[in-house]
């Protein structure tokens, strides 16, 4: 069973890189669609599903926010008290990056867009943001 | 301009503290609110940056105020004059204090939450509906004035979360998710660096066995500035009943270390 699961899950990783970009990738019946990358100094900093927190985060120096934004719909395979880690992302060099969003209550809403801000140093390239065990390829969306 | 209704009654903290306040205090706000709206929206329109004041700027503010920023929330009225108290119960508990003294304390229950539905420890949960309730009583060094009121009643990481989350609000952590946030750019100002004893527990901090603890504060502070958002302690009430060691004769008549503080947020009007 275990076997089974580890299988499913790598699966469902190589198949979200092979795919990539803006194909929706399924986790655990939550669709994710790559929609874009920015690039800011000063981040507005609001979970996901989006509320109205006022509060921005500031990059200084040689820092940057790449912000990678996405696309949920849920579907009802989704199950509601399903806990989505936080998104990590990956640099071309294979470095990795947390954000400091959350992604909270993923089921409340039946579609919706969230952007996470990695803060990087300047002028980093990214690869691909993992969501637990779905990886998808953004560096198409990295112009 | 369109006004967003529910954003500055949330603004002023409520309906309840809204309906406290005279007319012409409410067409103040109003007036104030609807300036730094369009404010807001010029800049964005523009894609500018906020321009933020340098430390010299809001020293130079300091004698155009007739009072001390670190006064307590209690103890100041931002817009018009102050209003008379309800009278705490006899034997006051935590709840108490969070209705009829923090109020409306929607910051720190929005942490909570966020705390809450994250899946932190109790203690940090705990920690994060705590954080600032001090801030009724007294503003500078809130982490250790804010610590030092609740340390008799909750679990120790609770009160080293509340101590050290003054500290750790001035260093960004990616890693644990914390950024720093323009809003200290504003109360501090741009070129603002923390003085050298904030420096100095900082770099303590840093390897300690409990550094998640006030660090998972500050990430929670950041996301619970939102105007809209429903809030309530109820879904606390378990956690204080298991961690919060509510004395039976009230919070300020137990003789503990910090009754004193317990009373004079009771009773901000005491002369002596």
């Amino acid at each position: 069973m275990r076997k089974a699961v580890i299988t499913a899950s790598f699966t469902v990783c190589l198949v979200a890189i092979a795919t990539g970009q803006t194909k929706p990738t399924n986790y655990k019946g939550l669709e994710i669609t790559p929609l874009g990358i920015e690039r800011a100094k000063n981040v507005a900093l609001i979970d996901c599903p989006p509320g109205q927190n006022s509060v921005r985060g500031n990059a200084r120096g040689e820092e940057e926010f790449v912000v990678v934004n996405a696309a949920f719909k849920v579907t009802p395979a989704f199950d509601a008290k399903t806990i989505v880690k936080k998104p990590v992302l990956t640099d071309s060099a294979g470095k990795t990056y947390n954000t400091s969003v959350s992604i909270i209550d993923a089921g409340s809403l039946p579609e919706y867009k969230c952007g996470f801000p990695f803060r990087v140093p300047l002028g980093t390239k990214v690869a691909s943001i993992s969501i637990d065990t779905a990886t998808i390829n953004i560096a198409s969306l990295d112009k | 301009m369109e006004i967003d209704r529910r954003a500055f009654i949330a603004s002023l903290g409520g309906t309840a503290a809204v309906s406290l306040m005279e007319s012409e205090a409410k067409a103040d706000a109003l007036e104030h609110w609807m300036e730094e709206q369009l404010d807001e929206q010029v800049a964005a329109n523009q894609g500018q940056r906020e321009k933020f004041p340098t430390v010299a700027e809001i020293e130079a503010q300091i004698e155009t105020r007739n009072y001390r920023r670190g006064a307590g929330s209690l103890f100041v009225s931002g817009r018009g004059n102050v209003k008379k108290l309800t009278p705490m119960p006899k034997n006051p508990t935590l709840k108490d204090f969070f209705e009829l003294r923090f109020a409306p304390a929607n910051h720190v229950l929005q942490s909570a939450t966020r705390a809450m539905k994250t899946g932190m420890s109790e203690e940090v949960i705990l920690a994060c509906l705590l954080h600032d309730c001090v801030l009724n009583l007294i503003k500078p060094d809130h982490g250790w004035w804010g610590a030092q009121l609740f340390e008799p009643y909750i679990p120790e990481k609770s009160t080293f979360a509340i101590r050290y989350h003054q500290t750790l609000r001035f260093y960004p952590d990616s890693d644990a998710g914390y950024e720093y946030p323009d809003q200290y750019f504003r109360i501090f100002g741009e070129d603002y660096k923390p003085p050298a004893h904030i420096e100095a527990t900082y770099k303590m901090l840093k390897n300690h066995k409990w550094y998640m603890e006030p660090r998972l504060v500050t990430v929670n502070d950041l996301y619970a500035f939102d105007p809209n958002a429903k809030v309530s302690i109820d879904p606390f009430t378990d956690i204080i009943g298991r961690h919060f060691k509510q004395p039976k004769e009230g919070l300020g008549n137990d003789n503990s270390p910090s009754a004193h503080m317990w009373r004079t947020l009771a009773n901000p009007d005491q002369p002596l």
